[in-house]
């Protein structure tokens, strides 16, 4: 209860300090050389960002330096903490590992395609920033028909274990079996590779991922076409540590900046995702 | 698609020699390597531990052992990474995953050089006990060399498990080699080649592993011939040997009533059963004694208690006026002492066994200057000279540098012989060193112990060989179910046994005709 309190006064005197900015400014931008004053908790600190690095166009390396990473979530971070005026750096590891490290403070943020859900919201506090996509992945020529999940009936389908996506096969099966059908056959894989050889290898006759990595997987191979796509009401977000306070406002500020004055849009092209996903920034703590 | 194949190839090659995949090897070859080697150090403090007599030691040990095995190392990973940093301590990646991989390796390590302890011959610890040496030295000069044959191509396997293995430290952010080729495939999907890359560079570090394997065990093979030079000494006729000088034995002390040794109401169990029930011996300085009874009657209890290998259960025995390795306690009663092996040494008190016992990983003449230079800090040079003498006594001047398994089993116990005289004893104990030989090469051993008795050595034989007795032995002591039934001069017990037992024994014993 005491640290819920303390929690409560830190966001109270946040509000505080940004309804003070925007009192003396007419127009949001940013400002790198007010951190410490506008947030000092940041202050001298280097943030640690956890990506998973294998996922285009969102974490992914960069073909010319596989020692850099780029896609839209990098991008977005950099774009983000140049605005706040905090150095970043970023961590790879495998996607299972980031959600527990983000908790412990192992990284300091969690920037990597990552869905809010209330369950998750009990040990992270999120900034919301994009609807979520969904594409199926389909055998080149699409030999199945499937247009939609409720095609997948006696299908077999795969998805990475514990995302959304898995959520929508596990759904569209119950669908099938209250509708007298066949239910999906589901396969998980640990990544979205992995997913993909299954479709190739035709263990699986759809996978389903995010509607961006699944363009990007198309155009580089070509024995696989996206058959589908459907856009969900789940969030895509960034998250941290509960009571990191000055870090949720200081991201929910950069990215109003950002929507506001247009750079964001400019990320989003670079990176061919499509921006009309995007919703204005929201603090989601539970 | 020939060229498609080609292609293909090139790609891999090319990925094989890419420094961000190289640079994921290295993490992996370092994790590893930490890991291993001080994984090696814990586990053999493990296996220690876990072969201790000592319960909670033991236990302990065993709980470890049982608990990081049973426990996926991903989770305890992951648990060291996320779960400790809450109660302040937070590591970094790599030394989560070397300090994770290394407490798991412990425990790996652990059964696998318990594995290669206990398969060393239990009989070799024995041998090295009576001479003196300490339960570290043996473990380190004696039973670990001979526990490496079993050890090393389980450690090897093991090794290269763990190389493998740092793989699922990527949910620790570690990017080593296979995380770094999952990057690759996650930007351009090549997984074919990219992987093929990846299992190229995992071959060739495995590979490294299999090279240093076959290397180690080659190093640790007694059967492969070692370059040792060693000049071998021509054998001297025993009659222009001078063994007094050799085996430094002191003349028979003047009618001294004052017996060399003293066993007094000894009285030994194992659990239940009853093997010496009350035993009053004494042996003048320079008197040889044979032991003689059917088996199961005593006798080699008796000599290894007398040297102190097995504790007594009640009475005592003194040797040259001391008790070995007891001390009083203030109500009279007699303990052990802790530094056991220390009161062995300076007891002098040198034992042949029956089976040779022979340290298998030695040469003829290591085996001999083993316990001067390692537990009477003797120089080496000194030792190795005094030891190629005695080698030379014994008949063996010409395989100085053979190693036992090399040796036929009367060579093997002349071998025994010579050792146990390098540390010049004080008391011989003979436990039936005759029994495991062809008969054909009984005499050769059965001289070199005549020798030893004509130069004065105090010396209690167990032995069957009625005819060896009757020539050398001063004494005849006959055992039987644990007490000495008669004794006396040979001709007196040989000859006219008063007892009806020993008449039953020799009639028995001497039925085939002895030439």
């Amino acid at each position: 209860m005491r640290l819920r309190h303390a929690i409560g006064i830190c966001a109270l005197a946040g509000l505080f300090a940004v309804s003070l900015q925007s009192g003396a400014q007419a127009a949001p931008s940013c400002e790198p050389e007010k951190l410490a004053a506008k947030y000092p908790k940041l202050a001298g600190k280097k943030l640690i960002i956890g990506q998973d690095g294998e996922s285009a166009p969102f974490s992914h390396r960069d073909p010319k330096d596989f020692n850099h990473l780029i896609g839209l979530d990098a991008d977005l971070a950099r774009a983000t903490f140049a605005c706040i005026g905090v150095p970043i750096e970023f961590k790879t590891g495998a996607w299972s590992g980031l959600i527990p490290a983000a908790m412990s403070g192992q990284v300091d943020l969690m920037w990597d395609t990552l869905l809010y859900t209330p369950e998750r919201a009990k040990k992270m506090d999120f900034v919301a920033y994009m609807k979520s996509a969904t594409a199926i992945i389909v055998p080149k020529g699409n030999p199945k028909k499937i247009k939609t999940v409720a095609d997948m009936c006696g299908l077999t389908g795969t998805a990475n274990l514990g995302t959304t996506q898995e959520a929508m096969l596990r759904e569209g099966s119950e669908k099938c079996i209250a509708a007298g059908k066949k239910p999906i056959e589901i396969v998980t894989s640990t990544d979205m590779p992995a997913s993909l050889r299954l479709v190739q290898n035709s263990r699986a006759d759809a996978a389903l991922t995010n509607k961006f990595v699944g363009d990007i997987m198309a155009a580089s191979t070509p024995t696989i076409e996206v058959a589908g796509g459907i856009v969900t009401n789940a969030l895509i977000a960034v998250g941290t540590a509960k009571g990191n306070d000055d870090l949720i406002n200081a991201i929910f500020d950069a990215l109003s900046v950002l929507q506001a004055n247009g750079e964001m849009k400019k990320i989003y092209d670079a990176n061919k995702v499509d921006y009309d996903l995007v919703i204005p920034p929201d603090i989601l703590t539970q | 698609m020939g060229s498609e194949a080609v292609q293909s190839i090139l790609e891999t090659l090319s990925y094989s020699v890419s420094g961000f995949l190289l640079q994921g090897a290295l993490t992996a070859i370092e994790i590893a390597v930490i890991a291993i080697a001080a994984g090696v150090v814990l586990g053999l403090g493990l296996a220690l531990m876990r072969l201790s007599t000592f319960k909670l030691v033991s236990g302990f040990a065993w709980f470890y052992i049982w608990f990081m095995r049973g426990t996926p190392v991903l989770l305890q990973l992951v648990f060291l990474y996320d779960a400790l940093p809450p109660l302040g301590l937070k590591l970094d990646s790599f030394t989560t995953a070397v300090l994770g991989f290394t407490l798991n390796e412990a425990a790996f390590c652990a059964e696998i050089i318990r594995g290669g302890i206990i398969s060393v011959d239990r009989r070799q610890t024995v041998a090295a006990a009576a001479l003196g040496m300490a339960r570290f030295l043996t473990l380190r000069r004696i039973i670990l060399p001979q526990a490496m044959r079993a050890i090393l191509p389980a450690l090897a396997n093991q090794s290269i498990s763990v190389i493998k293995g740092t793989a699922v430290a990527s949910v620790i952010f570690v990017n080593e080699l296979t995380f770094r080729s999952q990057q690759i495939v996650g930007q351009n999907f090549k997984f074919f080649t990219v992987f093929a890359a990846a299992g190229l560079i995992y071959l060739v570090m495995t590979s490294a592993v299999a090279a240093l394997q076959r290397y180690l065990e080659q190093r640790f093979n007694p059967e492969i011939e070692h370059k040792r030079a060693v000049t071998p000494v021509p054998d001297e006729a025993p009659e222009a040997m001078d063994w007094r000088t050799l085996i430094a034995a002191k003349a028979p002390a003047v009618s001294s009533d004052l017996a060399f040794v003293t066993c007094h109401d000894v009285r030994k169990s194992y659990g239940p059963r009853e093997i010496l029930r009350g035993v009053d011996l004494k042996v003048q300085r320079g008197e040889v004694v044979v032991v003689m009874g059917p088996s199961g009657s005593g006798k080699s209890t008796l000599l290894r208690l007398i040297n102190h290998l097995e504790h007594v259960d009640g009475g005592e025995i003194l040797v040259d006026g001391k008790h070995v390795g007891y001390e009083s306690h203030t109500d009279g009663r007699l303990e052990p002492v802790r530094n056991l092996a220390g009161a062995r040494a300076e007891a002098r008190i040198g034992m042949v066994f029956q089976s040779f016992n022979l340290f298998e990983h030695l040469t003829a003449l290591e085996n001999v200057a083993e316990a001067p230079v390692q537990v009477y800090r003797q120089d080496e040079a000194a030792a190795r000279a005094h030891g190629a003498r005695l080698l030379a006594a014994v008949g063996l001047g010409r395989h100085l540098d053979h190693l036992p398994h090399r040796l036929s089993g009367g060579q093997q116990q002349r071998v025994a012989i010579a050792r146990a005289l390098a540390v010049s004893p004080k008391l011989m104990l003979f436990d039936e060193p005759t029994s495991a030989l062809d008969p054909e090469l009984v005499g050769e051993v059965l001289t070199a112990i005549r020798h030893m008795a004509e130069a004065g050595m105090t010396m209690i034989v167990v032995t069957h060989e009625v005819r060896f007795a009757r020539e050398v032995a001063d004494r005849i002591v006959f055992m039987d179910e644990g007490v000495i039934v008669e004794q006396g001069t040979p001709a007196e017990v040989l000859d006219r046994p008063t007892q009806e037992r020993t008449q039953r024994f020799l009639r028995l014993i001497e039925r085939p005709a002895t030439p």
